[in-house]
């Protein structure tokens, strides 16, 4: 399935937190059987470059979708137009 | 009486204020009879002698836990809706542009009321750096927060009254804004990473305005299923930990160790003993509250606290990817004889 988004990029140094909400967004990418890449990202540079000073950040083909606390499910299904 | 709690259920689907009435008149009846209740646990449903050591101990564990248990998801709902209104960005965009002073007052009373978790501590200090402001700024901000921590200020609230928390609200922004102007004039620009001075900072978003009341109060839910999930053992143990005190440890034992009269040097030997320590706040308290009990005394006992909490390895760790060393060394120090002077302060007060 498409939904227009490539890449999703999960921002944050690595704490629990941040695993939390890359357990939801990969679970809501398997559920659906998207082809986009998931992938954590710790580098403090790539933060600064987007602008998030808080984390955990979701980001969608380089764009901040959401930042500074985990995301339910339903809302990683909106925010990818799942739902 | 069915019709009535039908028609408010409906009511609450339609208005978000009615849920959290409902659930404020609970919370009031279950608060209420606690007392009640754990009296009946220890006295009656076990057949304990009342005046008994275990039976002490048995009371005070089941009125401690469930009290500690509803204030703290009581207020930790109240906190977060008071905070969704606050932001990083919203902070970065008051300070900048402030000088030092004035930046540090406003920092780190902005550092209490702005949401903010530990492992955010490097991307907010590249974003507020970044925007010019001052690096002594930047540390009465991060200092704050984690010094004036919520659970321990609500435990403190529910075990010793309002006034040792205000008192240590008060030395929490004391700690902070002078922590911020001693590393401010330090001049210690050079001991930040290189590379944080090149990196450019976008600017964020700031999610703050935009949210409904509705939003509020499901983050205020949020809040409160996290932190208990979290912390609820700490309680269990604290309070355990705590009863057993209370119930078996006589009265004044501590009191030539952590009293008021103790030698000068218990309050920094108990705070240096407490920096490698790092617990939860809501672990820590119920064992602060028997100790003190027990004669220790009280500005001993806050001073343990706050170097338990409030300097944490963790924290101090991912700092280190954009502060060196050196600077590393003087933030813990500063902090550190900042804590052990508030303990000196409170035990002279109090």
């Amino acid at each position: 399935m498409a939904t227009g988004v490539s890449v999703i990029e999960v921002l944050g140094p690595g704490c629990a937190r941040c695993y939390e909400t890359l357990r939801v967004v990969r679970h809501v990418v398997d559920e659906a059987h998207l082809e986009c890449l998931v992938e954590k990202n710790e580098s403090v540079e790539r933060m600064a470059d987007l602008g998030v000073m808080r984390t955990p950040a979701v980001v969608f083909d380089g764009k901040v979708v959401l930042s500074g606390r985990i995301p339910k499910t339903e809302e990683v299904r909106h925010l990818l137009g799942l739902s | 009486m069915v019709t009535t709690a039908g028609a408010m259920t409906a009511k609450a689907e339609a208005n978000p204020w009615w849920r959290v009435a409902l659930a404020a008149v609970v919370w009031t009846a279950a608060y209420l009879l606690i007392e009640p209740l754990s009296q009946w646990v220890a006295y009656g449903l076990a057949g304990l002698p009342r005046g008994s050591h275990l039976g002490g101990a048995v009371a005070f564990f089941f009125f401690d836990v469930p009290k500690i248990l509803l204030l703290l998801s009581g207020m930790i709902f109240v906190i977060t809706v008071v905070r969704s209104f606050f932001s990083a960005e919203r902070a970065r965009r008051l300070l900048s542009g402030k000088r030092v002073g004035l930046g540090n007052v406003l920092a780190a009373a902005l550092g209490i009321v702005t949401p903010f978790c530990s492992c955010s501590a490097v991307p907010l200090f590249i974003g507020f750096v970044e925007s010019g402001i001052p690096l002594g700024v930047t540390f009465s901000f991060l200092i704050a927060a984690p010094v004036i921590n919520e659970v321990a200020l609500i435990l403190l609230l529910g075990m010793f009254g309002w006034k040792v928390a205000a008192l240590y609200v008060s030395s929490g922004l004391a700690i902070a804004i002078v922590t911020g102007l001693v590393m401010g004039r330090l001049r210690l620009e050079r001991y930040v990473e290189e590379f944080v001075w090149r990196m450019q900072f976008r600017g964020g978003e700031d999610e703050s305005a935009a949210l409904s009341w509705e939003d509020r109060f499901a983050q205020g839910r949020d809040a409160v299923s996290e932190i208990l999930k979290k912390v609820w053992a700490y309680v269990l143990v604290g309070i355990a930990v705590g009863a057993g005190i209370h119930g078996y440890v006589p009265t004044d034992a501590l009191a030539g160790y952590m009293g008021k009269d103790a030698a000068w040097w218990s309050v920094p030997l108990v705070v240096l003993a407490a920096l490698p320590l790092y617990s939860n706040a809501a672990g820590m308290a119920p064992v602060l509250q028997a100790l003190v009990e027990k004669g220790a005394a009280l500005g001993t006992a806050l001073a343990f606290m706050m170097a338990v909490v409030g300097v944490s390895l963790p924290e101090t760790i991912l700092l280190r990817r954009v502060l060196k060393p050196q600077l590393i060394a003087v933030f813990v120090g500063v902090v550190t004889v900042a804590i052990i002077v508030t303990g000196y302060l409170f035990n002279a007060v109090l």
